[in-house]
């Protein structure tokens, strides 16, 4: 890479300055929300005007009014995001490959069929799934929701996956082959080492959108069994039924946020690496 | 051979494989035979969790609304035929809310395609020190839950929650300090249109990175050898090896703007003209319970969107194939 | 991978079964699950001393239902709707109590819980339907009026007769001081309609329990008039604050306690809530019965609360009305009023000398409750209530000669489904 200049060096700095704000200034806007009092909330100013830890002691403490609420909510929306993640992306990566090299009938009826069902609002669909689930005994539980993540995430996983497939010359694998490899070899050896990135790409959308997910979490579920945190926040109270918990909620987001600058910071490693060098050149 | 294909880069028809026409037709008809075996093998998991969720709810969504029926009025059940979906094609809310829904899709896509590439370029592009930082920082939006998103430009905004943007523009001219924000159509757009787009351009430039990566080296070095600015490279080059990534990103995205709920839901409730389609459906079928009315509304929301689909994927063949000689 | 997979599955079964097997409790006391609304703790404690009161006959545990109104009635009625058998005892807001009587969800009250002498009218007539008790008042809610004292006597208004809306209105425009009310487009606008309307002599439904294709508005009346002229008059002279369009019940009072405050219309809560806010306000602070609209009429004040209701397909029924038996016994409502702000729907309640000492205005709230008139009792109560709140809003554009109108148009439409909400 060519050296940079001053003034190059000194216009990434304003960049990188300006992403930085834009990206992170609402966070921190939670963030100081989270740090206001039940009276400094309606203070008009960003900063809090008196600073105080109540409301994260709500959520986590002992004897936090919330906490009971919110340490369930976290266990379950990691453990049902993260199952969820991966079983969507085996699936998805297995069927993405099969349509980006394969020849079958019915190729084009599973893509339609994945934007058909990623699309239908979901408002409809909670109904009579939430009477199917009772039906079936899987009303409250970690596989009542992982199920219907997996519809939400398998679409998008298809296919941004064989997008990816698409760009990965068939002929490194048939070469592979020739060299004596089993077509799995050939896909392990080859095709895997390309295709990662595209594969974490897939988990971190998946693993976002499963976490995201309000509309089942509120409806599939009834007590902290299974209810993950975009629903639980709406359980969140304020001292009476007219005061909205915006502390409690705020601190809520910071607390949830912190585990996801965790993934994101290991994934976005892995995506960069793959991505520089997996680029395939002439 | 091999440099042509990854010359191009761009989303290849199905058909686009070695080619097997000259090989014997009995030994073809076993390997197509063994292919769709294996084809349904990989595939058929992901095929059938899809449908297994959603095949029971969606028919019954659709034999729904051809009643009306009220969860809480079990006995009241009737059979009406298309009678829904009059009302509802006749009702001017209805198309008020398509409106507003395709404004704010079509508002948010476009600045999220152009603030996405940005960031893809500085995420691919920036000095290696910084790059980290960018990254981690584009992405997090992305992670946060978009309830609490929503939340943090509410209380931004809004004046009886403490708001204090209204206090940091109070330089700009002609400003009045006591706007309340939620209290018109044309400023609540803006509070939604920004909440959303702040809170999913991670998720276009991601997709828009990956193709960036893709697109040669060498291209780009000998477009600028041959005298092209930055902007022509840009044009000529870059942009037309990231089809694919840009089109299932665009697709995607405009799917999910069409059915923006979240944002508008906290922010307004719908209030001021601002109902997007989805709330519509929301606020009948699990507002007023009425299921029939709602499965109609949703139903009529899933032709649309799967009327833009159609088109985006029509739109797009068409490009890709002229693109390819380019 | 399949191996992986298979874990997988196994451990989700695992969860599967972990999930179900924590439900029931082993020790052969029948365990009555209350859903509650969120409050600060104050029922989970009468919970508990209900189940020790028990002694073994029956366990009472809570658990949750969402914070806001809309959200509880829709799980709950899809709930029931699906013969779900462990809804025992419920946490009900008034105005959803018809439409889920009406499909027989609710179990009958038994004859012991009948007797309604003693209690607040308010709260019987929001827990009855078809002219009969559904459910069992728990504790009711109403609005006051309370006023800046400042202001009161600046104005030479004499706080200890009935005022009325004009008198307001006044007050404000020649102090040049705001009005704290609930102008947003929520459940709360319709409370103020309705306050409005009954205060008048009107009510918004005519007919409660006609068929939705045969009702009848009572807005296009003088009442209904006079309702909007109050509304309009108060949102086109910017009387409720530039955030009058989405303005709720903590935001008036904000308002109030801020420099312009000088009236407002609330529940209870402000009371502990500007008492840890803002101590120095309390000084200056008065309260009154809700404010008339004729100044020959008593004034038909807000009502709220909760009443409790068992479920119909419940596997306890006469075990759960016991229970709710002894959870609105007097002394638990004080109880409940002194540590959540919640009041008593029971009059003896009141006489309770804590009560008296936290809650200076615990007469008054009685008074208040005496008065009140419940919202429309329907089933269609949603569509009404919404269809109002399209209408009447924002209060800048609402006005005595089209508002009841166009709004007795737009609601009878949609209710004979002739028209989307």
């Amino acid at each position: 890479m060519r050296a940079m200049t001053w003034p190059q060096r000194i216009m990434w700095l304003v960049i990188i300055a300006a992403v930085l704000v834009w990206s992170l200034f609402p966070v921190f806007s939670i963030a100081m929300t989270s740090f206001k009092t039940q009276a400094g909330l309606f203070s008009g100013t960003l900063l809090p005007e008196e600073w105080t830890w109540e409301n994260y002691a709500t959520i986590l403490a002992p004897g936090g009014s919330a906490q009971d609420l919110f340490l369930p909510a976290l266990r379950n929306s990691i453990g049902i995001s993260l199952i969820a993640t991966f079983i969507a992306v085996v699936l998805a990566t297995l069927c993405a490959y099969a349509i980006a090299r394969l020849d079958f009938p019915g190729k084009r009826i599973i893509l339609t069929t994945a934007l058909a069902v990623s699309v239908f609002p979901i408002v409809s669909i909670v109904t009579p799934l939430f009477n199917l689930w009772r039906v079936v005994g899987l009303y409250d539980t970690w596989l009542g929701l992982i199920i219907p993540y997996l519809s939400l995430t398998l679409p998008i996983s298809i296919w941004t996956l064989a997008a990816f497939f698409r760009q990965i010359p068939w002929e490194l694998e048939q070469a592979a082959q020739v060299d004596g490899a089993t077509p799995f070899e050939a896909f392990r050896k080859t095709v895997v080492p390309l295709a990662a990135p595209g594969v974490f790409t897939t988990a971190i959308i998946a693993f976002f959108i499963a976490w995201n997910d309000f509309v089942y979490g509120i409806s599939l579920t009834s007590t902290d069994a299974a209810r993950p945190v975009p629903a639980a926040l709406s359980f969140f109270t304020g001292a009476s039924q007219f005061e909205a918990p915006t502390g409690a909620i705020s601190a809520a987001a910071i607390v949830v946020t912190i585990p996801i600058v965790i993934v994101v910071v290991i994934f976005q490693r892995r995506i960069v690496s793959g991505l520089t060098q997996g680029a395939v050149k002439g | 051979m091999t440099a042509e294909i990854a010359a191009t880069g761009a989303l290849r028809a199905d058909r686009d494989r070695p080619d097997t026409a000259t090989r014997p037709k009995k030994r073809r008809s076993d390997r197509a035979r063994a292919e769709a075996r294996l084809g349904w093998m990989l595939a058929g998991p992901a095929f059938g969790i899809m449908l297994l969720v959603t095949l029971y709810p969606i028919v019954q969504a659709l034999w729904d609304s051809l009643f009306s029926l009220r969860l809480t009025a079990p006995d009241d059940r009737e059979f009406i035929w298309f009678r829904n979906y009059q009302v509802i094609l006749g009702d001017p809310a209805f198309w008020q809310s398509m409106g507003v829904t395709l404004f704010i899709t079509v508002v948010t896509v476009l600045l999220e395609l152009i603030i996405g590439f940005a960031f893809a370029l500085v995420m691919h592009r920036a000095i290696k020190k910084l790059r980290g930082f960018a990254r981690t920082a584009i992405l997090v939006p992305y992670g946060i839950i978009t309830v609490v998103s929503a939340f943090a430009f509410f209380y931004a905004f809004d004046i009886n929650s403490g708001g204090y943007v209204n206090s940091w523009l109070s330089w700009v001219p002609g400003f009045d300090e006591d706007l309340n924000w939620f209290a018109s159509q044309s400023t609540s757009l803006v509070v939604i249109i920004l909440s959303e787009v702040w809170k999913t351009t991670p998720f276009i430039s991601l997709l828009l990175l990956s193709g960036l990566a893709q697109v040669p080296g060498d291209l780009e070095e000998a477009a600028k050898v041959d005298g092209a600015t930055s902007w022509e490279v840009l044009r000529r080059v870059i942009l037309p090896n990231m089809k694919a990534a840009i089109m299932v990103a665009v697709l995607f995205r405009t799917l999910e703007a069409f059915r923006i709920f979240d944002n508008i839901f906290i922010m307004t409730a719908g209030a001021n003209d601002t109902e997007a389609l989805s709330l519509l459906a929301y606020n009948t079928s699990i507002g007023r319970l009425e299921i029939g009315l709602g499965s109609a509304i949703s139903v009529l929301l899933f032709l649309s969107v799967l009327i833009i689909a159609g088109i985006f994927i029509k739109g797009f063949k068409v490009d890709l194939s002229a693109g390819r000689n380019s | 991978m399949r191996t992986l997979r298979r874990t997988v599955a196994g451990l989700s079964a695992v969860a599967l079964a972990a999930t179900l097997g924590a439900c029931s409790a082993d020790d052969g006391v029948p365990t009555l699950t209350w859903y509650i609304n969120p409050d600060d703790g104050g029922q989970a404690e009468i919970a508990a001393s209900c189940t020790e009161a028990a002694n073994g006959a029956y366990r009472i545990e809570t658990s949750l239902l969402p914070r806001d109104a809309a959200s509880q009635r829709e799980q709950l009625a899809r709930r029931l709707a699906a013969s779900d058998r462990s809804l025992d005892i419920m946490s009900l807001d008034p105005p959803f109590i018809p439409e889920l009587a009406e499909p027989g969800f609710l179990a009958p009250v038994p004859d012991t819980l009948q007797d309604t002498d003693g209690i607040v009218q308010g709260a019987v007539q929001s827990a009855s339907w078809n002219g009969e008790l559904v459910t069992v008042p728990f504790w009711a809610n109403t609005q006051l009026l309370w006023y800046r004292e400042s202001v009161a006597e600046a104005a030479g208004l004499d706080m200890s007769q009935p005022v009325t809306w004009d008198q307001i209105i006044e007050v404000a425009e020649d102090q040049d001081k705001q009005i704290g009310v609930q102008g947003a487009l929520a459940e709360s606008l319709t409370v103020w309609i309705n306050a409005l309307v009954a205060s008048a002599g009107g009510q918004i439904l005519e007919d409660p329990e006609a068929s939705p294709d045969e009702m009848q508005l009572g807005l296009e009346t003088d009442a209904g008039r006079a309702a909007a002229d109050i509304i309009g008059r108060i949102g086109s002279e910017g009387l409720g604050g530039s955030g009058l369009p989405t303005a709720d019940e903590n935001a008036s009072m904000n308002l109030f306690q801020g420099d312009s405050g000088s009236f407002m219309v609330n529940w209870p809560f402000v009371w502990p809530a500007m008492q840890s806010s803002d101590p120095e306000i309390i000084d200056d602070l008065g309260w009154a019965v809700y404010p008339r609209v004729d100044a020959a009429t008593p004034a038909a004040p807000p009502v709220g609360g909760i009443n409790l209701g068992v479920g119909a397909y419940s596997e306890n029924t006469d075990l759960a009305w016991r229970a709710v038996e002894c959870i609105v016994q007097p002394e638990n409502q004080a109880q409940y009023f002194v540590t959540n702000g919640n009041p008593p729907s029971n009059t003896a309640a009141y006489d309770d000398p804590q009560v008296q000492e936290q809650f200076p205005m615990a007469d008054t709230i009685r008074e208040s409750l005496d008065l009140g008139a419940p919202r429309p009792q329907t089933p269609y109560y949603n569509e009404i209530s919404i269809g109002l709140q399209r209408t009447w809003h924002p209060p800048t554009a609402v006005n005595p000669d089209a508002t009841p109108e166009t709004s007795t148009d737009f609601i009878l439409a949609v209710l004979r489904g002739e028209r989307l909400l």
